[in-house]
């Protein structure tokens, strides 16, 4: 018999025409953005954006069940055109995880064909659409008629649609607000990144305290000409404590006391303050060759000098740990008499209304002694329908396993 | 600290060069079997030990940087290596995986981490352990699937049939790909918690992304009966997908704006 290799878009069509279609629709994607100089996708809000996806669904599905045996129909819900057009995200997003995704010169080639926003560019928008095309197509004849051998493609497939869609057309609902309050202080204003003026919210925040923990301080020894620190010949790093030591080239140092909390006192030897004021204190004994010395430095404050000691040509210090700690006591309420008093905290965000108030940044040059917090505010909408993707998703994931190893064990 | 560390890894190292070297006489005499395999698994129990010990010295999990997950690829890589023997009977993947765990080791020893108790507010949240452990044993899964696709590769030029190690590759990958679904949807259900958004686009996350789609791709191919001796190519070169992401990342363009980049400079 011979085999007479098929001719381009002679049926029924497979990989080639699928791999033509999604590269003349990527190439279109970037003409669009080319022609729309460099504006992205404009979506509409609630509950417009909402209306758009059902009937987009509703249109897909029903093209799915009504034209089920359409040579062309089954060509597009197929598996050739949904590789091709995950190979085509995949290259879109492969440009946005190596280009920068940022603000660019507006009119450069790059701003006009949207690289340096690639996730909100034609191209992508466009191929995320027939790619939800193509995977509803699919999922509308594993849903009908329902089988339960189908549960975990169904579980997988349509969490994802859910998923993809949801969080793709949601955007423009998410708000992401700013606002900075200031030790007891109220404030009901939240910045955009997108303009200074700032957004009255349906609530205020009073802030208490903020406080901020740290964690113990670093000693180093440093050359004062490059300002960088030298190498610990255990090349590790010392956090200060009473008794610790540290070893570098010709110079061994020894924490003889350290007082977390404490302010200058007479004779150059500290004294025990309390928490707000105090900074950290480390009477060092340094030997350097024969010659050995005691001494008391601190890592300074916005009130207090920092002191170093000088150890030939080199300068030993402590500065104050990295942030391991912050959190901000607030009270918020809103005018229907609604009230929550809660601490907010990295990882710790609360929830009020429909908004989820997180702690996000403080006065770093005060560091401790910041005097306000900076506190974002998000609200969105269509979370609740992404995570019920997610969670299908995960759902569709463990079948998927436990299918994969049934399998195997049927195999061998 | 260092000090500790390099004896360690040199215990380990030996570990599994004994034990390749006996599993190989064992071919021979079968009596060498149980000592072999014996020797092999200490070298990633003295691996597990040390980063237990690690754990309790630091007060913090030893996850934060690449150098301390390479610790756990090095413990668990030839763990999977001795599954894939026990279950598909396949006794050479193991020797891939030790040479890999120990060349993991051998980074770590020429480029030594400083030591470093903090942990920096965003990574202190019960997700941190569940998330880079799946992820971990993610890419645990899906560098034996690539090393054994390689491996598949090379029996193909050499024209030799071997239906059971792509049927080992697959599972493999099916098993990964399973993972890294688990540890990119848990890395967006944290984000929501400690960022503020499920999902933002940032470098790690698109190549993470990427990755997930490579090997979403790859499942799909198979499913359509595309010749399975032509995925083995595709399987071995999805790894390097996942490098990028792994290690990569760090070094790209992109990168200056990454929340990601925990390592120290």
């Amino acid at each position: 018999m011979v085999v007479v290799p098929r001719r381009l878009f002679q049926p029924p069509w497979e990989f080639r025409e699928a791999a033509l279609f999604t590269a003349v629709a990527v190439f279109a994607g970037f003409a669009f953005q080319y022609a729309a100089s460099g504006q992205g996708v404009a979506l509409p809000h609630l509950p417009f954006n909402a209306i758009a996806l059902a009937l987009f669904a509703v249109f897909v599905l029903s093209v799915g069940l009504g034209f089920k045996n359409n040579p062309m129909v089954k060509w597009f819900g197929g598996i050739p055109l949904g590789l091709c057009l995950i190979f085509a995200i995949a290259l879109l997003s492969l440009i946005g995880g190596v280009v920068p995704q940022e603000a660019i010169k507006p009119g450069s080639l790059s701003a006009l064909l949207g690289i340096n926003q690639i996730f909100s560019s034609w191209p992508f928008a466009l191929a995320i659409l027939l790619f939800l095309a193509n995977l509803g197509l699919s999922l509308s004849w594993k849903l009908v008629p329902f089988k339960l051998k189908n549960l975990q493609f169904i579980l997988f497939h349509a969490g994802f649609w859910i998923a993809l869609s949801c969080a793709i057309f949601g955007t423009p609902d998410l708000q992401r607000l700013v606002m900075k309050v200031d030790e007891g202080q109220e404030s009901n204003l939240g910045y955009s990144m997108e303009s200074e003026t700032p957004q009255k919210l349906p609530f205020s925040v009073f802030l208490h305290n903020f406080s901020l923990e740290e964690y113990p301080p670093q000693l180093f020894l440093y050359d004062p000409q490059s300002g960088q620190p030298l190498e610990e010949l255990t090349k590790t790093t010392t956090l200060v404590h009473k008794g610790v030591k540290a070893s570098w080239k010709n110079v061994d140092v020894e924490v003889l006391d350290f007082l977390p909390y404490a302010l200058p006192g007479k004779n150059g030897v500290p004294e025990p303050a309390d928490h707000k004021a105090g900074i950290s204190f480390a009477k060092v004994k340094i030997s350097s060759g024969s010659a050995q010395r005691e001494e008391w430095i601190t890592t300074g404050s916005p009130m207090v000098d920092t002191k170093d000691a000088q150890v030939g040509a080199l300068y030993l210090g402590i500065r104050a740990g990295t942030p391991k700690a912050f959190r901000s006591e607030v009270t918020v309420h809103d005018d229907n008499g609604q009230q929550t008093m809660a601490t907010l905290e990295v990882n710790h965000p609360i929830n009020f209304t429909d908004w989820k108030l997180y702690q996000m940044g403080y006065d770093q040059k005060a560091g401790r002694w910041s005097q306000f917090s900076l506190i974002e505010l998000i609200r969105d909408p269509w979370l609740p329908a992404v995570y019920l993707g997610f969670f299908m998703i995960m759902a569709g994931n463990i079948l998927f396993f436990w299918n994969g190893i049934k399998r195997t064990e049927g195999a061998s | 600290m260092i000090v500790n560390f390099t004896t360690v890894a040199i215990v380990a190292m030996v570990c599994w060069a004994l034990g390749t070297l006996l599993s190989i006489l064992a071919r021979r005499t079968p009596a060498l079997k149980i000592p072999a395999f014996v020797l092999s698994l200490g070298g990633s129990l003295f691996m597990a030990a040390f980063i237990a010990f690690y754990w309790s010295i630091l007060d913090r999990p030893p996850l934060r940087t690449l150098g301390e997950t390479r610790l756990w690829y090095a413990a668990l890589i030839p763990l999977v290596g001795f599954l894939v023997e026990y279950r598909w009977k396949i006794e050479w993947l193991k020797y891939y995986c030790m040479a890999l765990a120990a060349f993991f080791l051998c980074i770590n020893l020429l480029h030594p981490e400083v030591f470093d108790k903090t942990l920096m507010p965003a990574l202190q949240s019960p997700w941190f352990i569940p998330h880079v452990i799946v992820y971990l044993v993610g890419y645990v899964l899906l560098a034996a699937s690539s090393v054994t696709a390689l491996h598949n590769v090379y029996l193909q030029l050499r024209h030799k049939g071997n239906d059971n190690g792509e049927s080992v590759s697959h599972y493999l990958a099916l098993l990964g790909f399973v993972l890294l679904s688990f540890g990119l949807i848990f890395g967006a259900l944290w984000a929501k918690e400690a960022w503020g958004h499920y999902w933002t686009w940032d470098p790690k996350e698109t190549w993470a992304f990427l990755s997930w789609l490579a090997y979403l791709g790859y499942l799909h191919a198979w499913r359509y009966k595309i010749d399975r001796s032509k995925l083995q190519w595709y399987l071995a070169l999805s790894f390097v997908v996942l490098l990028v992401c792994w290690f990569g990342v760090n070094y790209l363009p992109s990168a200056a704006n990454s929340v990601h980049t925990y390592s120290q400079s």
